[in-house]
């Protein structure tokens, strides 16, 4: 396994991290083999047991994503492609989050049919080898199984995706923690069903289903950010990646530097930098200089590879938008 | 939202516990039918099921053996209601009957009105493929169903 996100070296530790990740995606599919089949043959006619099949169903598509969008990254930069392949991650992403939104959609208004025409789900006798028994205790087993290795695997998985900076990845570990929600509310909506209750069912396909329509919600909104060129954020979509302020005060401190101010991109894995550099007043910087500035930046994260320091009489309002009124906050400061 | 969540599986499993039946009709079919009156939806399909004096008299055939049979094990008494598939059926969804026979296979397209028993018996078609029968009691009154499954399979048919 070549160590390339790209042209970009990975680390030692992301080299590591990225294994395990292929490793983990992988038996995170062959379980789902297993799950799959074991719920579609113990799910009867329960509403809660076929949202939780169609849930795992479509938690094949992360892991899938992830190993289709792994595989694109590490292709080099082409004439074509002279941004790299990065981008593949986003697009995985994209397609996870329609996937989830979609089917979310589809059964929270199946679930809220059913309740509405007050479904009465039937669930009879099962024989297993020779035994007979209520079908009920079989898919309650079924779900016990599925409940707990995705919250190991998503577990495992949260870690690589922060040191991988892999949003496809995170996802996965994200839905796989919360994963055991399903295997809960499906066993909750069976045993209604043995008490009488018949809209148990009904309401705990309900509670799986809006889940699944939120992940996808999430999911979307993070994805089609990255795709529109957002500022770099941490690999959960929730701060302000700390590398965009590292980078400017890393530029600052080289000593031909009076103001540096860069726009981060998240290609996907690694960053796209821009950097504007207002030499002090009366210097002009060698094309060596302009090289040891980048080398000096590149050297701060594997991320930053694909590099561009661009010298500016002053900070460009039209490209850095919001520069000016952050300018004048300081000196007021 | 986790806590509430393990709190409501938990009261739940209490409950399961408490009431020891599972499970339980929604709608009280087996309490009301043992001891009293079976209201079975009856459709000519010799040899399951045959009218053979006509819609008044009285029904014959291997099914109408086998429900005597189930009515006798949980003390009821049986009331016949001939009638065609389709509006028997109907009078099942409504609580109007509370089990309906008429040869009717696994392959029937009622599966999403009525709950279609376990598979009983398995015969062999006038095409050569394999028929499972099955009986129709109403949607979710899963004791009554668990209840008249358990018989038909202690009956050794050829399932």
């Amino acid at each position: 396994m070549s160590a390339r996100f790209g042209r970009t070296e990975l680390p030692e530790e992301q080299e590591r991290a990225l294994r395990r990740a292929v490793r983990l995606a992988w038996l995170t599919i062959a379980f789902l083999v297993t799950a799959v089949t074991g719920v579609y043959l113990a799910m009867g006619s329960s509403q809660a047991m076929k949202a939780a099949w169609m849930e795992d169903m479509l938690s094949f598509i992360p892991p899938v994503a992830f190993l289709l969008a792994v595989r694109r990254t590490r292709r080099p930069p082409t004439p074509e492609h002279p941004y790299g392949y990065h981008r593949a991650v986003g697009v995985g992403h994209l397609v996870a989050a329609t996937a989830l939104l979609a089917m979310g959609a589809f059964m929270v208004f199946d679930s809220a049919s059913g309740l509405v025409k007050a479904e009465h789900p039937p669930v009879g006798l099962i024989e297993v080898g020779g035994f007979t028994l209520w079908s009920g205790w079989l898919m309650i087993a079924v779900m016990a199984y599925t409940a707990v290795p995705p919250v190991l695997l998503g577990r495992a998985k949260m870690p690589l995706a922060e040191a991988l900076h892999d949003r496809v990845l995170y996802a996965d570990a994200d839905m796989n923690k919360a994963d055991w929600m399903t295997a809960v509310g499906a066993i909750v909506g069976i045993l209604g069903i043995g008490l009488g209750l018949w809209w148990a069912d009904a309401v705990a396909a309900l509670f799986i289903s809006g889940s699944i329509l939120k992940d996808g919600i999430t999911n979307l909104k993070v994805a089609v950010a990255a795709l529109m060129d957002a500022r770099a954020e941490t690999y959960d979509g929730r701060d302000p990646h700390p590398l965009v302020l590292a980078i400017d005060e890393q530029l600052g401190a080289v000593d031909w530097v009076e103001e540096a101010r860069s726009r981060v991109r998240d290609q996907g894995h690694v960053f796209h930098v821009e950097s504007f550099v207002v030499p002090r007043p009366g210097y002009h910087p060698t094309l060596e200089d302009l090289r040891l500035a980048r080398e000096h930046v590149v050297d701060l994260d594997w991320k930053v590879d694909d590099m561009v320091v661009i010298p500016v009489e002053e900070l460009p309002d039209r490209m850095l938008p919001g520069v000016k009124e952050q300018a004048g906050s300081h000196d007021a400061g | 939202m986790t806590r509430n969540f393990a709190f409501a599986a938990t009261v739940l499993v209490a409950l399961g516990g408490c009431t020891a039946t599972i499970p339980t009709d929604p709608d009280g079919t087996l309490d009301r039918v043992s001891g009293g009156t079976l209201r079975v939806g009856v459709s000519p399909s010799p040899p399951w099921t045959d009218l053979p004096d006509g819609p008044n008299g009285e029904p014959a055939g291997t099914e109408v053996e086998l429900v005597e049979e189930f009515a006798r094990s949980i003390d009821a008494e049986i009331v016949w209601v001939p009638g065609g598939e389709e509006e028997l059926v109907g009078q099942l969804e409504h609580d109007e009957l509370d089990l309906v026979i008429g040869g009717l296979t696994a392959k029937s397209p009622w599966s999403s009105k009525v709950a279609l028993t376990y598979r009983y018996v398995s015969t062999t078609g006038p095409r050569g493929e394999k028929e499972l029968h099955v009986m129709a009691a109403p949607m979710g009154e899963n004791a009554f169903l668990v209840e008249l499954e358990r018989f038909l399979l202690d009956q050794d048919l050829p399932a």
